[in-house]
């Protein structure tokens, strides 16, 4: 009998056996998660009004959307957030992008603490001449963008349609009558007062915090000559003078004739529950008033009482804290992030927020949405706090004592004169 | 018992190569069998034990770095009592609702932040109740409330009381923040008391994301079907991890730890549950893995084991077959050939390539063959020439008595004429014909024979007158042997034929017979013309070769040669010696049988 059959039978049951090994080996090999590909991205966010929801549902959108980035959010509550970003950032455990505002930025470009944000904008193909130029302006530091910005937020006026309407004060646009000055002001809000019921605020501010102090900044920079707050060098508080005092002892008269209530601590609660009539805050409650289920508001800018018109504002941004271990591949990824959250403006501006991007503003999407095109052109003169690495501090200094005002403490005179010593003597640390 | 014998006879019958083929098959597959299914079921099971095992030990290092975590907010929780004024505070009577003080606020804005700062990232909410109404409640997303009064009734806080300022652990639930939005959390609530009265002030407790829990939960690699969970005292549903859509069936009562097999039951495959509960939370971790996804490796080891094993098996079989069919085939062919040869055909031999057993064989069979052959020939021959004796004697014994009358009358009339050559002659031919004839028998002795002979010598004696003569020397002995009949006179014939007839003058025939170590030997003389070499040769190559019967007409020394050859086999028979002109003896030789 011929041999090589026999040998080709054996070799090719062996072939085939070992084959059989080799493939179940291969089946075995690939089990990987799908998150294990997408970069990861730390996001901070200090959102304690209406506006987190906001945020968490533009973050979880843009994770369903594409797989290549996966951004996880950690908000806190602002009141915590800069002691814990700055601890997070001298520590090296800063996340990899924040939300920053505006006007705390000068403290973290100083010692470049946050990046420069020129390159990677370029690379992803981020044009910053899209953005309204008073928010822009606001993130340029020596021809630098050092943030993202997201929006510009200022004070609004929300009122109470059905309280307004009871009180004869509803024109037929469902806009209040007012007269734009402090003694209309006053008697707008003696006349809703006589017409609600004695648990409803006729105005909503809490008596701590910095809502008095936003309040008081905006009324101030209304006045002709108004709105200085450090004297050239910035190493010197300026702000105990005659028109600061007016507009503060107009605030505290609000106060002190109960037209703002005693002890109130939550307003933006009060106003959503329907127990006031109208409450200045940030329009960062749009959206959220919006979901109130019992509640019929209107809202418009912040009535201008004095000269000008003028009032607080601020502006969230994106920051990418420096890092250790920070890589091209991530920066690229959290700067397709911020392209993606500027260019989804309009959802953002559910929130309530006016979008940073001009075209957004200007795009359908935006203005179909109810009130915000009725405090829109708010960012054009929105007074944002003098650009100071120490502005933080010295906005905890006013807040602290304008609650002393707030709470019969001190007078406006005591409370101008007591936060500008303080604040000198923070300066001079 | 039947039907064993019944199969061990059928397996008796079964041609050697199946045999072969059977047993093999027996002695490879069996073993290999057995041992593959014994080897597959023992490492299943060592594979489930050490699943089991590895499970645990993963799921207490689990356990053990969330009890880590969970110490480190258990010690948030401590913190009220490094702040006399939130003792205070707890401890004052006061309205749900009551407005705070600048101081107050101060305070516990102060030590809440702490919490929140101090305290990891994932604290959503602090919550401070008082004994008598006091209350702190700092949500997500919202402003404290000072609203909030205890609810009596919470399962929370009735097991927070028994435990002598131990912290409780909550299971996940939701919290409201004011703006609408709901956030999952568990809690951790301590009981606060007095130092100097020993009465209860209050209760702290922290709401938790379980986002970090489960991030913990979430950097263990799971096993494809495995679902890693933390439930309650009561079972409820902790934590679980992001990527399990449903919330994974409970397997009952787990509390301790170890692992367990559990049967399929209610829409949950069969599985191995470990588990490990926290002394610190008393939160149970629990993994469950479904056997046939644990089994699903080893499954595809069994199929690649089954596979080889299958294919070598095969291989061995092939081979197997192939050999039987190999050493069986001369076998198979030495049969055929024998059943050629029962059918009597004797041309067949069996080509032998080997000195094996088979090899032997083979040869033996071919010497048997031949030798069969041989002997069939020799039958054969002696059967011819029986027949042919019978015939001649058949011939000769037409109508004997009607011979033995005629010689009985021929006799008669002789003697009455007084001629006694006649009766002589009448009377001795008498006598041969009836020896001739009556010699059905086989053997004679040799006086018979020798009588016979005297009888034939009488009748040539009258007949050649006195040119023959005759001599007989014959032992005493010799003449009780048993000889063939008809053997001598053909020779006696055979030398009147040649020793006289063609001679002249007168010849001697001479007989001499001696007995001498078993062997009988006649000796036959004449003096006659004899034999030159050449004819010498040639009569005895005939002798040696030939088959020849020699026929009617045959030499008649031929035929006695070949008859005792038939007979009594080598090496007797006749021999001749002669020289020209120097007569013939032919020597006779038989074995001396009596």
């Amino acid at each position: 009998m011929n041999v090589k059959p026999l040998y080709a039978l054996i070799v090719s049951i062996l072939l085939a056996a070992v084959a059989g090994c080799a493939t179940t080996a291969d089946n075995a090999e690939p089990r990987q998660t799908k998150s294990g590909q997408a970069i990861r991205i730390e996001y901070w966010t200090p959102f304690s009004g209406g506006d987190n929801q906001f945020m968490t549902e533009m973050v979880e959108r843009f994770n369903r959307e594409q797989s290549d980035v996966l951004v996880v959010q950690t908000n806190s509550r602002l009141d915590d957030y800069y002691s814990r970003l700055r601890t997070a950032i001298l520590s090296g455990n800063a996340p990899d992008v924040a939300i920053n505002h505006a006007t705390n930025l000068p403290q973290f470009v100083q010692n470049g603490y946050i990046e420069d944000l020129s390159v990677p904008a370029e690379e992803v193909g981020l044009d910053w001449s899209v953005f309204n130029g008073n928010i822009m302006g606001s993130v340029v530091y020596d021809g630098h963008p050092y943030a993202v910005p997201l929006d510009t937020h200022a004070l609004v006026m929300y009122y109470n349609k059905e309280y307004l309407s009871a009180a004869g004060l509803l024109d037929s646009s469902d806009k209040p009558i007012l007269d734009a000055s402090e003694d209309g002001f006053v008697s707008f809000l003696r006349r809703i007062q006589e017409a609600v019921p004695s648990d409803v605020a006729p105005l909503a501010q809490p008596s701590t915090r910095i809502d008095s102090v936003w309040l008081w900044w905006s009324l101030y920079n209304q006045l002709e000559g108004g709105g200085s707050f450090y004297d050239e060098q910035g190493s010197k508080a300026t702000l105990d003078n005659p028109q600061a005092l007016r507009a503060l002892e107009f605030v505290h008269e609000l106060y002190a004739s109960k037209l703002i209530p005693p002890d109130i601590n939550d307003a933006f609660k009060m106003f959503y529950d329907g127990k006031a009539a109208v409450l200045i805050t940030g329009m960062w409650g749009t959206g959220a008033f919006e979901h109130a289920p019992a509640l019929d508001f209107g809202v418009v800018p912040l009535p201008t009482i004095y000269d000008v018109p003028a009032v607080w504002g601020d502006s969230h941004s994106l920051v990418v804290p420096t890092k250790h271990g920070m890589t091209d591949e991530k920066r690229k990824a959290i700067m397709t992030f911020a392209k993606w959250m500027v260019e989804h403006g309009e959802k953002w501006a559910e929130a309530g927020h006016v979008p940073s991007m001009t075209r957004v503003v200007r795009g359908e999407a935006f203005n179909a949405l109810k009130y915000r095109s009725d405090y829109a052109a708010t960012a054009n003169f929105v007074k944002y706090w003098p650009r100071h690495v120490r502005q933080w501090s010295t906005t905890e200094v006013l807040i602290r004592e304008f609650e002393r005002m707030n709470y019969g403490q001190q007078t406006p005179e005591q409370t101008l004169k007591i936060a500008a010593a303080k604040i000198d003597a923070e300066l001079k640390r | 018992m039947k039907r064993k014998r019944s199969l061990v006879r059928w397996f008796t019958n079964q041609e050697l190569a199946r045999k072969l083929i059977l047993i093999n098959f027996l002695l490879v597959v069996v073993p290999i069998g057995a041992m593959g299914v014994y080897t597959f079921s023992s490492f299943e099971n060592a594979m489930e034990k050490n699943v089991g095992a590895y499970q645990l030990q993963t799921i207490q290092q689990l356990t053990l770095n969330i009890d880590t975590y969970m110490n480190e907010l258990n010690r948030l929780t401590l913190s009220p009592y490094q702040y006399n004024e939130i003792l205070e505070y707890l401890s004052a009577d006061r309205k749900p609702g009551q407005p705070l003080t600048l101081e107050q606020i101060g305070h516990l804005n102060g030590f809440v932040s702490k919490i929140f700062i101090n305290g990891r990232i994932d604290i959503m909410g602090v919550s401070l109740y008082g004994e008598k109404g006091a209350s702190y409640v700092v949500l997500p997303d919202s402003q404290y409330v000072t609203s909030y009064i205890l609810d009596e009734s919470a399962e929370w806080l009735k097991r927070a009381k028994g435990l002598y300022g131990q912290p409780t652990f909550i299971t996940t639930h939701q919290i409201k923040s004011t703006s609408g939005t709901t956030y999952d959390v568990f809690s951790i609530a301590r009981e606060l008391r007095s130092f100097d009265t020993g009465e209860t002030i209050g209760y702290i407790v922290i709401d938790i994301d379980p986002a970090a829990v489960r991030g913990i939960l979430q950097q263990v690699n799971l096993a494809a079907g495995e679902s890693m969970y933390i439930v309650d005292q009561q079972g409820r549903m902790v934590i679980r991890r992001e990527d399990e859509d449903l919330a994974p069936p409970l397997p009952g009562e787990l509390q301790g730890q170890g692992v367990r097999h559990v049967d399929a039951s209610g829409g949950m495959p069969e599985s191995l549950v470990a588990y490990v509960t926290s002394p610190v939370t008393g939160w149970t971790t629990v993994s469950v893995v479904p056997v046939k996804e644990l089994m699903r490796d080893s499954h595809k080891v069994r199929s690649s084991m089954t596979l080889v094993i299958v294919g070598f098996v095969g291989l061995a079989m092939l081979l197997n077959v192939f050999t039987a069919f190999r050493v069986t085939h001369p076998l198979r062919k030495l049969s055929r050939l024998m059943r050629k040869v029962e059918q009597g055909e004797l041309q067949v031999a069996f080509p032998v390539t080997g000195q094996d057993e088979v090899g032997r064989l083979g040869g033996s069979f071919n010497t048997m063959v031949s030798k069969l052959s041989e002997l069939g020939y020799l039958l054969y021959e002696t059967e011819i020439r029986e027949k042919d004796a019978q015939i001649a004697a058949l011939q000769s014994k037409i109508n004997p008595h009607f011979l033995y009358n005629t010689l009985g009358t021929i006799s008669m009339n002789a003697e009455l004429e007084g001629n006694r050559d006649i009766v002589t002659m009448a009377n001795n031919l008498s006598r041969m014909l009836r020896y001739s004839l009556s010699s059905r028998q086989d053997i004679v002795t040799l006086k018979d024979e020798l009588k016979h002979v005297n009888g034939y010598m009488a009748i040539q004696m009258i007949r050649y007158g006195e040119r023959i003569r005759f001599l007989e020397e014959i032992e005493e002995r010799a003449l009780g042997c048993v000889v063939i009949p008809l053997i001598v006179q053909p020779i006696v014939e055979n030398a009147i034929n040649h020793g006289l007839d063609r001679g002249v003058g007168s010849g001697l025939i001479r007989l001499t017979g001696s007995e001498k170590a078993g062997v009988l030997t006649l000796a036959i003389e004449d003096d006659g013309i004899g034999m030159t070499n050449d004819e010498l040769e040639r009569i005895r190559s005939r002798l040696r070769q030939s088959k020849d019967l020699g026929g009617k007409s045959g030499n008649g020394l031929l035929n006695v040669h070949r008859r005792i050859l038939l007979h009594y086999g080598e090496p007797y028979g006749l021999t001749f010696e002669s020289m020209p002109y120097q007569g013939l003896k032919v020597t006779m030789t038989l074995p001396a049988v009596r």
